[in-house]
């Protein structure tokens, strides 16, 4: 009986609370409250590759370079450095970028300062820091994914291999401080700092992409003192576990089960020194056309950041977090497919949700998603010549990328003309792919040229049996699959699916036993290179494990990309995007279906949101109306307590009749 | 009693290490680390970059045989690690696994615990009452919502529960968890309750048939017959009596408060040691996995040790041997 009554008093405390998950106290504070549905792998900057990883880090470390946070098509604008270099010939071949840093910036306070005997107070950040984050990228044991793109600089694969060697010959090597490790395997001749604010770096041939990956998080900022000390033993977090940075935000509390939050860092440079009126620390005046119109120019000229704090929490089902959000316990929130229909009206917001004062915000990604054609197969690829190539383009005018869209996704995104999409340098709105149009008549004579009239094979009298294989076995993905395996049986095609685990896939990947595929790419950096080496011979799956997963090699293909793929976005480089585009639209390794759009909805209380697909700082932009956010929590999440008291009282009633009577008869 | 302790024991010892071996060769010989390393460092991942993540976890040495040195082989380090707790690393995000086992005791314990504390007095008290009106229609309206209630999945209940009380009357948050004692009840209340509800069913009618069995027992009548009141024979004679079904079910149960609730954690968003199993499994993380496995199971053994130690103590007439 004591269980019940502790039960009831934690009840009514409970009902008395109401449903707000946060502390009274946190109500009138400037925080901004978003879900996050997968927890960051990693935060260490070298390493992390996930849109979650870089959603945290790109807010608490710095890079030299930074996206403009409204402009498209993305723009670079300088970050720690005072301004974007300009490549520099140095007539060899090789191509030198010198960044000169601002001064005066400072590394948040931390324990792993203290290690020297200092205090635990944060130092200047120099250009060595870079330099030492770069080396960090060649460093095996770092196990960095981009050292394919950072190998171009200039002796930085050789410091690796030193590091490697020094570590294995060298009795003690191994247990020196990381950057007395470094300094013993260094100097790297690509990276100098010949003054401390001064960082050069020399690549072996031209290559302008490389700017982009110098607004990436794998360039941030690094102190060595937090890879020294964070090295997971002896009580410390491992290095991926903290975050010891220079950015607008620091990280509070990491939990990656539950909860991560980002307090305001005071010893941020823009903080510090508003009036140096920096433009990675400032809110910009110019954005895209339409930004004024929709409120993101309000802010112009202000000082960043504007919020005290980021409380994160983890979502994992997207229902119930869309249900806080619609609570006005979240500040923004992606729309799950259930309440889409309740949600958007026509591709705007509907009247229900424009009347708690939501906004709708688009932007299409920078992504692709295809199915392609493993080029190697003897049937559908290169092998089997003229008859694959026209069987590809019958397959290709089957599918219906708007329908796939409208079913599957909520219409959600853009049917693809090509990889390339809108925003990239190269893509063209009013292109269309002849052979991404849908149209079953031309599909079939096509079909019939290709020697299998009606979809049947003449060897076997029987339809043409392909595979479709995947490693994705849900049910959701069954149907998607199904819709394409459908469209091809209307060819009188016989393709059967082959959905095994994700591992039995990756091998028949790696063994190049497969034919058709699903899959998609998003955009490392806004340039028309990162799409198009997708189907370079070079980057060929099953060749060399790249990410050419179609196999496709076309000697034309290749010498044109060779041509474009470091060159300046001038006419020529067009050009040559769209002999490379008439390529594919001939061959069809791929068949384009989309490149996704993301649909957001923000409170009315949070402003300055612009959604951006890459890893963009973006929460020292916005801004929060706490006054107004409180008012509208409290107005929509009055409980409702009657049921309590009818319960209670349809409980009593039903027992009641039958206690009197024992307590009669017991008389 | 000692004797059979020890043959217990050893059969304990036994089951795990089988337990172990079959672990070794579902997520080593099986699934292969190399596919592991894959999922974990996305397709974009290089060989050297893969060959490296194999080595830190120490994946790279051979699985079985090593006539260099016989126990630098993965088996013999999967038993050690084992045996000793020294769990290592997540292959999924490279956090320790015992750091995460502790940080998730804390809210599983906040969910079970009360569940446990509430429910076995809930259900224990429940079902005296509906036995003691045996035959009045509170006994039968009450089995009827019993057998009910226990046949609604938990699933249903949670959803409805989330529907109902989370979003329609708002008396609580959906979900979530937050350990800032101002505001943990107020995430806790909504999933014990579900939980309770969710029980109650099948335990009640579970030991309202002990107590009905109980109650009919000469014991009973010569209480009676000596003049002991209703609450007297309930509270006295039957309950301790039909302890030992009682204890089956509940002892039983205590070693799993430590494993949290797996459905309750998931869909509530409870950061405990329920959920870290299902994470662990849609993140391919099977170095956390192997270690769920492996403490459920010794668990599992430890409480099947226990509920029998506990019949000889609540029951004289029980002689293990």
């Amino acid at each position: 009986m004591r269980g019940r009554a502790a039960a009831l008093a934690l009840l009514a405390a409970a009902l008395a609370c109401g449903n707000d998950p946060y502390p009274d106290a946190d109500a009138s504070a400037r925080i901004l409250y978003v879900p996050f549905q997968e927890p960051p792998k990693t935060l260490d900057p070298q390493v992390a590759y996930s849109v979650y990883d870089h959603e945290i880090l790109s807010n608490v470390y710095e890079t030299l370079l930074e996206y403009h946070y409204l402009k498209r098509p993305y723009q670079l604008i300088p970050g720690l450095a005072v301004e974007v270099p300009t490549p520099r010939a140095l007539g060899d071949g090789r191509v030198a970028y010198r960044f000169e840093l601002r001064r005066g910036v400072q590394f948040a306070p931390d324990a792993c300062f203290a290690q020297d005997g200092g205090g635990a107070a944060g130092r200047e950040l120099l250009a060595s820091d870079v330099a030492f984050s770069l080396m960090r990228i060649a460093d095996p044991k770092v196990a960095s994914p981009v050292i394919e793109t950072f190998a171009r600089i200039v002796g930085l694969r050789a410091f690796g291999e030193r590091l490697t060697h020094l570590r294995e010959s060298e009795p003690g090597f191994a247990d020196l401080r990381i950057d007395q490790q470094y300094a013993r395997a260094g100097p790297v001749e690509g990276i100098r700092t010949p003054e401390a604010h001064v960082l050069e770096v020399v690549l072996g041939a031209p290559y302008p992409q490389i700017l982009y990956w110098f607004a990436m998080p794998f360039t941030a900022a690094v102190p060595w003192e937090a890879v020294a000390w964070y090295d997971g033993r002896a009580g410390r977090d491992a290095f991926g576990e903290v975050a010891v940075g220079s950015g607008p935000f620091r990280l509070a509390r990491y939990d990656k089960r539950s909860r991560i939050a980002l307090e305001r860092n005071p010893s941020w440079y823009g903080i510090q020194h508003p009036e140096w009126k920096a433009p990675a620390a400032t809110y910009p005046s110019e954005g895209a056309p339409g930004d004024a119109e929709r409120g993101l120019l309000a802010d112009a000229g202000r000082p960043l950041p504007f919020l005290d704090r980021i409380e994160l929490r983890l979502e994992k089902e997207p229902i119930p977090a869309f249900t806080k959000f619609v609570q006005g316990y979240y500040d923004r929130s992606r729309i799950p497919k259930e309440s889409f229909e309740k949600s958007v009206h026509e591709g705007g917001l509907s009247p229900a949700m424009a009347a708690l004062g939501m906004r709708l915000e688009r932007s299409v990604q920078p992504a692709v998603y295809y199915l392609g054609f493993n080029m190697i197969d003897p049937v559908v690829g290169r092998p089997a010549g003229e008859r694959g190539r026209k069987l590809r383009q019958a397959m290709s005018l089957a599918i219906d990328s708007s329908e796939f869209l409208r079913i599957f996704l909520n219409g959600r995104g853009i049917p693809a003309q090509s990889p390339l999409p809108p925003g990239i340098f190269g893509h063209d709105d009013q292109y269309r792919n002849p052979y991404r149009q849908p149209d079953f008549e031309r599909a079939r004579r096509l079909l019939a040229e290709a020697g299998y009239p009606g979809g049947v094979d003449p060897q076997s009298g029987a339809p043409l049996q392909l595979s479709f294989d995947t490693g994705d076995t849900t049910v959701q993905g069954r149907l998607r699959f199904q819709f394409f395996i459908d469209a091809w049986r209307r060819l009188g095609l016989d393709v059967e699916l082959a959905a095994t685990t994700y591992n039995q896939f990756q091998s028949k990947v790696r063994n190049g036993a497969y034919q058709i595929f699903f899959w998609g790419w998003v955009a490392d950096y806004p340039d028309p290179e990162n799409f198009l080496f997708l189907l370079a011979a070079e980057m060929s799956q099953t060749r060399s494990g790249g990410p050419n997963t179609a196999n496709f090699a076309d000697p034309d293909y290749d010498a044109r990309f060779q041509e474009i793929k470091d060159r300046e976005n001038d006419a020529r480089r067009l050009e040559g995007i769209r002999a490379l585009l008439a390529i594919l639209e001939r061959e069809r390794p791929w068949i384009e279906l989309f490149h996704p759009e993301d649909y957001a909805l923000v409170h009315g209380w949070l402003h300055g949101v612009k959604p951006s697909g890459l890893a963009v700082p973006v929460w020292k932009y916005q801004e929060v109306d706490p006054a107004l956010r409180e008012a509208q929590r409290s107005a929509w999440n009055q409980p409702v307590r009657w049921p309590a008291y009818a319960l209670a009282g349809a409980v009593l009633a039903f027992a009641l009749p039958g206690v009197v009577s024992w307590w009669r008869e017991r008389q | 009693m000692a004797r059979w302790l020890v043959r217990r024991l050893a059969w304990g010892v036994a089951t795990v290490l089988g337990v172990l071996l079959f672990l070794f060769l579902l997520f080593f010989v099986y699934a292969k680390p190399q596919d592991v390393a894959r999922r974990a460092l996305g397709e974009k991942a290089p060989p050297e970059v893969i060959a490296q993540w194999l080595a830190n976890h120490g994946y790279d040495r051979p699985a079985l045989w090593n006539a260099a040195h016989p126990l630098d082989t993965m088996l013999a380090d999967h038993y050690r690690r084992m045996l000793t707790f020294d769990f290592g690393r997540s292959d999924a995000d490279d956090v320790p696994i015992a750091k995460r086992l502790r940080h998730g005791v804390g809210p599983s314990l906040s969910l079970t615990v009360p569940l446990f504390l509430l429910g076995l007095p809930l259900a224990l008290v429940l079902a005296l009452a509906v036995a003691f009106f045996r035959d009045s229609y509170i006994d039968r309206v009450g089995v009827v919502a019993c057998v009910l209630a226990m046949s609604v999945s938990m699933l249903i209940y949670i959803l409805a529960g989330q529907f109902l009380i989370g979003r329609l009357l708002r008396w609580f948050p959906i979900s979530g968890f937050d350990p800032d004692p101002r505001v943990i009840a107020r995430f806790v209340v909504l999933p014990v309750l579900v939980g309770l509800l969710a029980g109650v069913g099948s335990e009640v009618r579970f030991y309202r048939a002990v107590f009905v069995e109980e109650t009919g027992r000469d014991y009973v009548r010569t209480a009676r017959a000596k003049g002991a009141g209703d609450g007297r024979v309930m509270g006295r004679h039957v309950l301790p009596n039909a302890a030992i079904p009682i204890l089956t079910n509940a002892v039983m149960e205590i070693p799993f408060l430590f494993t949290g609730a797996i459905l309750l954690e998931s869909f509530f968003g409870i950061p405990g040691l329920g959920s870290i199993t299902v994470d662990a499994i849609n993140a391919n993380d099977f170095a956390t996995l192997r270690v769920m496995v492996y403490l459920g199971a010794l668990l599992f053994v430890a409480g099947q040790i226990a509920t029998d130690v506990a019949y000889t103590l609540a029951d004289p007439r029980v002689r293990l041997g």
